[in-house]
């Protein structure tokens, strides 16, 4: 679904700084870990497309009422807490509270559905339970390919909710599903480094939502239904 | 939506919705998409070039407390305190053939973080938690966007009161973390946006953890060369 669209800044130069190679690389065994951050996050930012997409359609829904549902499991359980705090309660003075909830913070229902359905029912059950057809399901996964990530995906769909995928690796069966409505690669074969692009991804998403909902001409009525 | 994935009309839904204001916006979006991930990198880069040699050195001391049956305990505030999840399982549960060490999220428990606030204050959280648990080989790692949060500051003296590492992540220009005598590594991402400081230290904390890894699997040692030895913060 990327837009195979040109940054210009990046094609600019606007972010190649010259390489301090005059300064002394006093540990390059941690410098190199540095610069192997590099060219991802080019990758990344050829997706800002994408981005837009998705924030647009993110504020169309919060305008309406929605509220945004993310989820992840490992790691990306945390990121989700994080994002839903985020938009609970902005860090930039001034920015509107909007309505966002994590699916992983409950450890007894989680715990819960693994034990008696299985991993792959994690979310979907909280989805169906707890969401409607005027939300948003944003599921993060390292790789792609978590069941309970997936099948989240699926059951939101289901239900008419605007689904949103951030996902690392080469994006794995989500990426393949027709089920995910705005899809978001952040391509790296380190998890670690999926993981730092993912934080930036759903730091822009919260922000530049915002551009839409100060402009709330351009959200009719329709919009993202 | 009623455009289907991956369509066209999914991606540019203005284009049929013929609103140009839309279109506008749009565009402006995608040039502040390309703008902050130029911010991003050249943080990362300024971090990288103010910090390699700490985070190695700082890597090399944490390698040795676990090698002593050191733990690593973190802890931070909102956001920070979902990154300190992600410091702790990154630790405990890596994955692949890295090599899983003892590590705790202190910002995890709801009954322990409420207990503590309602009858004590949030200020203790952290610190009263270091206290029942914290050994002298354990790592106490805060991470902050400000470098003020006071429940950090009073933990980071509590660790440092038992004997433990203290590792602090801020930003800005280090706040009151700077200041502090009780602080052995102190990891500053210089920007003024807690996005990009949050975005800064994640990669911090990875690059940490990884030095760690090769640290611990001997092909690096634990030796730590003198020019790269630590130099407590009030002798500098």
């Amino acid at each position: 679904m990327t837009a195979p669209q040109e940054p210009a800044s990046l094609a600019a130069g606007t972010i190649t700084a010259a390489h301090p190679a005059a300064q002394a690389r006093v540990s390059p065994q941690a410098d190199s870990l540095f610069d192997r951050r590099e060219q991802p996050l080019h990758d990344f930012a050829m997706q800002a497309a994408a981005v837009a997409a998705a924030c647009y359609q993110i504020a169309a829904r919060f305008h309406q009422g929605g509220t945004l549902v993310v989820f992840g499991t490992g790691g990306p359980s945390a990121d989700a807490q994080h994002v839903a705090v985020e938009f609970v309660h902005p860090v930039i003075v001034g920015k509107r509270a909007l309505p966002a909830i994590s699916l992983t913070a409950d450890i007894a229902t989680v715990t819960g559905i693994a034990a008696r359905d299985g991993m792959a029912a994690i979310f979907s059950h909280q989805l169906r339970y707890l969401g409607t057809s005027a939300d948003i399901a944003l599921g993060i996964d390292t790789d792609g390919n978590s069941s309970s990530v997936l099948s989240g995906l699926l059951t939101a769909r289901e239900l008419g909710m605007l689904t949103i995928a951030l996902v690392g690796g080469d994006g794995g069966a989500i990426a393949a599903c027709p089920a995910v409505g705005h899809l978001l690669i952040t391509r790296s074969a380190d998890p670690r480094i999926v993981r730092e692009l993912q934080v930036t991804a759903y730091h822009l998403l919260w922000e530049l939502v915002h551009v839409f909902l100060e402009q709330p001409g351009v959200l009719a009525p329709e919009a993202g239904a | 939506m009623t455009a289907p994935p991956g369509s066209i009309e999914s991606l540019y839904p203005f284009l049929y919705q013929g609103t140009t204001a839309a279109s506008g916006l749009l565009d402006q979006v995608r040039q502040s998409t390309i703008a902050k991930t130029a911010e991003i990198l050249s943080l990362r880069r300024a971090v990288r070039d103010a910090m390699a040699g700490q985070l190695l050195a700082c890597a090399r001391e944490m390698a040795r407390r676990f090698a002593a049956d050191g733990r690593l305990l973190a802890f931070g505030n909102g956001g920070s305190a979902t990154d300190a999840q992600q410091l702790a399982t990154l630790f405990l549960y890596p994955g692949g053939t890295a090599r899983p060490l003892p590590a705790l999220s202190l910002a995890s428990d709801a009954a322990v973080l409420t207990a503590l606030s309602n009858d004590i204050g949030v200020d203790v959280v952290f610190a009263r938690q270091l206290a029942a648990f914290g050994g002298k080989s354990d790592i106490a790692v805060g991470l902050s966007t400000s470098g003020n949060s006071e429940n950090l500051l009073r933990a980071l003296d509590e660790a440092s009161r038992r004997g433990m590492l203290t590792v602090g992540f801020a930003g800005y220009a280090g706040g009151k973390m700077a200041e502090l005598d009780s602080m052995d590594y102190l990891f500053v991402a210089p920007s003024t946006s807690v996005h990009r400081i949050q975005e800064a230290q994640t990669t911090m904390g990875n690059i940490l953890w990884e030095l760690c890894q090769d640290a611990l699997s001997g092909s690096a040692g634990l030796e730590t060369p003198k020019e790269q030895a630590h130099v407590p913060r009030h002798s500098r």
